[in-house]
């Protein structure tokens, strides 16, 4: 008996020891690779190859469902075969979307790191919790020389330059791209709009006669609010004060502002939503409206006109078509201001990024091969089709796929063209998009409509040490800070009146907003890591 | 010792398990006096002695993100720890057992809801166009009011939300103490003439002070954590000037931004202010009514 409880006693410390020096990051999939599973299944058309280069990937889970409903990732037929193809055997830690940063920070925390780190963007986003300087990942400029000429030929400088540190010349990243930043698109009902009998409307002033318009034929939100102004943001960008990250300017008086220190601008844009409001043109509660409800108020037919990113087009089109039979949707250019232009705050141009651990030096010429095909024609063929013989057949020349319409099949199509395609130009699936009438419409209006508008100013990356000091004037990537959003919000709902807005801005300036632009201007004259 | 080895031997899992997860991680405050560097650890980041502290006492905002925070504190102790204990005094007097466990489980279920359910549920109730919440008051004339469109509301509807949630979880331990109390007491006072108010008054209540008691000591101890997520889920910048509080502040300036040594400074201080109100709420426990923690 005793000895029973002595031998409990040590187990029990053992694993409570245990517990706490192991990391508590576990992702969804499972920890060991399958060590076999790729090596013992060779094409017998090619002759006996090197062992397959194992290593371990962390890789965001992006709301993938069929990623995220997925026993175990490592097993998919799809992974399997991307080994097969590029003589690797992966290790895929999945990192949950929704804890991202949260859990990137856990990993290098407890130094669990592995082979290749996949972050969301350049070389200094937060999820890498300063990764880079501290000397984590390789650099990769002579690999890429020797190893990914493709990647080289590729990927355009800028995005180069955001995964490079501008102090040595380093590259640290191969970065997933966006050739066309110009993602989000004002959406119409043109089901509607011929009710209205007006022409498609161009300037901010034509926009708001046809919501008006809109509002007579009993459209419950003509224009579709949301909570901040997230994705509702189109007249800012008419007017050019969308004050994102990447929208600061260069003033008269030589300073680096934010944009939305243009006040006449601002109050411009700050009357067309307070008009808005008054008349009922947007819901008088759109300041809690939250995303999950902005969805089904479009796609419900609730609304009339609203912003969204153009590649929802086939997914949103089609929910609303169903919901609403006769309903018509198209994307149209933004609501232009007196600039002539409009459009909404342009992206980052790397979407997502990977980074190779200095501890998988011995690997790092493999790896960089591995991301190199990725590039090529058939990395293309397997991510936008699937497996040849199985997915899609093929006579060397043509190619007969059939597109998936049941929930299964676009989950898994997703997951092929979007997450497993680790390094592409991430703006659309061109192969995809031509199966179908609304994809087509969708590449029309990236490639002759979206590339045309949207706004775009200075960015800082690493971003300016003043606003990490002062959290109310950082902005987020599609948001106003929160000092001056509050400010506007209320200003919108009548609580404060717009003439005003001077005052916000000297606020801003006395609350930190001095140092902010002080640290902005001088970073751009010193074209220290500052990108137009 | 030796005589009493099973009872030490039983003992000590849960001795190791407060040394290793509660003990331990103690010492992890230590970067509230530096700026930590996630890679360096906290063996090699640079000590930078009270910067943080100063940082956050300086800040513009901070006096009224402390009044929310002890605002919002007082009102839950006012409200929220005060119901259960009517709620569960009420429930003692239903006699009809079926519909007594029926009460239950309603008032319990909203425990396990989280707070996005529980903020979504509100919105929509407080909804101008579609709440019933403003339907009730169209009956009266009233115009439509957007509740959580006002910093003058938010308060009200944070405690509420938490009461309608925690209150019925938190009847069940007054509940056990309810049976607990020796039914010959209630015998005998009606001999005395005593009625059901009375018997409350000089049985029920004095029975339940011991746990009242405690429970109150510990949400003293809590007065600073008022929950993240409980007042994130509410928060737009058109109330943020009323709900602001260091929790959430703790968030956005610190966890966010990667400030990890200026949130666990904040945390800190929450800490120490929480320990100074127990102790002195002990004390004058003890004093008061003979009843303390320890």
């Amino acid at each position: 008996m005793k000895k029973l409880f002595v031998s409990a006693l040590i187990a029990t410390m053992f694993v409570s020891t245990l517990a706490a020096c192991s990391s508590n990051n576990e992702p969804s999939g499972s920890a060991s690779a399958p060590a076999s599973s790729a090596a013992s299944s060779e094409k017998p058309s090619e002759p006996a190859k090197a062992d397959p280069t194992g290593f371990s990937i962390s890789m965001r889970t992006l709301n993938v469902s069929y990623v995220e409903q997925h026993p175990d990732i490592n097993k998919d037929k799809y992974v399997l075969e991307l080994e097969k193809m590029t003589n690797t055997d992966l290790d895929i830690r999945l990192i949950p979307h929704n804890e991202y940063q949260d859990k990137m920070v856990q990993m290098f925390a407890t130094n669990d790191i592995p082979d290749v780190v996949q972050g969301s963007g350049g070389i200094s986003g937060n999820e890498l919790a300063g990764a880079v300087p501290n000397g984590v990942f390789l650099p990769l400029n002579d690999l890429l020389k020797e190893h990914g000429q493709n990647l080289l030929k590729f990927i355009p400088q800028e995005a180069w330059a955001r995964m490079t540190d501008s102090k040595t010349g380093n590259i640290y990243g191969i970065p997933e791209i966006l050739s066309n930043p110009s993602r989000r698109a004002t959406w119409i009902r043109t089901d509607l709009l011929e009710k209205t009998g007006k022409p498609v409307p161009k300037t901010v002033e034509e926009t708001i006669d046809v919501l008006r318009a809109f509002k007579e034929l009993g459209v419950e939100q003509p224009y579709a609010g949301r909570k901040n102004f997230k994705y509702a943001d189109t007249f800012f960008g008419s007017y050019d004060v969308l004050g994102y990250l990447n929208s600061f300017k260069q003033f008269p008086d030589g300073k680096v502002k934010p944009s939305f220190f243009d006040a006449e601008a601002m109050k411009k844009a700050l009357l067309a939503y307070k008009a808005m409001y008054d008349e009922g043109l947007i819901s008088k509660e759109f300041a809690t409206v939250e995303s999950a409800d902005f969805k089904s108020i479009v796609t419900s037919g609730k609304a009339g006109m609203w912003s969204m990113n153009a590649n929802e087009l086939p997914i949103w089109g089609a929910q609303l078509m169903a919901n609403v039979p006769g309903a018509k949707v198209a994307l149209i250019p933004s609501p232009v201001g007196d600039d002539g232009k409009g459009g909404y705050g342009h992206y980052n141009p790397v979407t997502r990024s990977y980074f190779i651990n200095v501890k998988a030096k011995d690997k790092a010429a493999e790896i960089v091969k591995f991301f190199d095909w990725m590039v090529g024609e058939q990395a293309e063929l397997f991510f936008s089709y699937g497996i040849e013989g199985e997915d899609y057949q093929t006579d060397g020349s043509n190619v007969q796929y059939v597109a998936p319409t049941d929930e299964e099949g676009t989950n898994k199509q997703r997951y092929l063209n979007y997450w497993l395609w680790m390094v592409q130009d991430t703006t659309y699936n061109k192969r995809i998009a031509d199966l179908s009438e609304p994809g087509k419409m969708m590449v029309d209006a990236f490639d002759n409509m979206l590339s045309k508008e949207g706004r775009r100013g200075i960015e800082f990356e690493p971003r300016l040490e003043a606003l990490v000091k002062y959290p109310d004037l950082n902005p987020l990537s599609d948001q106003l800070p929160p000092l001056v959003l509050e400010h506007v919000l209320k200003m919108v709902y009548g609580k404060e009146p717009i003439d005003n807005y001077e005052k916000v801005l000297e606020e801003y300036l006395s609350k930190g907003g001095n140092e902010v632009i002080e640290e902005a201007t001088a970073r751009y004259n010193d074209k220290d890591n500052a990108f137009e | 010792m030796w005589k009493y080895r099973t009872l030490y031997l039983i003992s000590i899992p849960g001795i190791v398990y407060f040394l290793v997860f509660k003990y331990v991680p103690l010492l992890g405050s230590v970067i509230a006096f530096q700026n930590y560097n996630l890679f360096a650890g906290f063996g090699g980041s640079p000590w930078v002695g009270f910067e943080h502290f100063e940082r956050m006492f300086s800040h513009y905002d901070f006096l009224r993100i402390l009044k929310n925070t002890l605002l919002l504190g007082a009102y839950d102790i006012l409200f929220a720890f005060t119901a259960p204990i009517v709620l569960a005094l009420l429930l003692n007097e239903v006699r009809l057992t079926l519909y007594k466990k029926l009460i239950q489980t309603i008032v319990y279920a909203p425990h396990f809801l989280s707070w996005v359910i529980i903020s979504g549920i509100f919105v929509g109730m407080l909804s101008p166009s579609s709440g019933i919440a403003n339907v009730i008051l169209g009956w009266f004339g009233i115009d439509p009011i957007y509740f959580l469109g006002e910093d003058s509301y938010i308060r009200a509807i944070l405690v509420g939300s938490g009461l309608w949630r925690d209150v019925g979880w938190g009847t069940i331990i007054y509940l056990a103490a309810l049976t607990g109390i020796n039914p010959e007491l209630y015998e005998a006072s009606e001999i005395d003439g005593a009625g059901r108010w009375k018997q409350t008054l000089k049985i029920t209540l004095p029975a339940l002070l011991p746990v009242i008691t405690v429970l109150f000591l510990l949400k003293i101890g809590d007065f600073m954590d008022y929950g993240f997520e409980r007042v994130f889920v509410f928060q737009n910048p058109l109330n943020i000037q009323n709900s602001e509080i260091l929790d959430t502040y703790i968030y956005k300036a610190g966890l966010k931004q990667l400030q990890y040594s200026y949130a666990t400074a904040i945390g800190l201080f929450k800490s120490v202010v929480g320990l100074i109100l127990l102790v002195m709420a002990n004390s004058l426990s003890r004093k008061a009514t003979g009843e303390s923690l320890y």
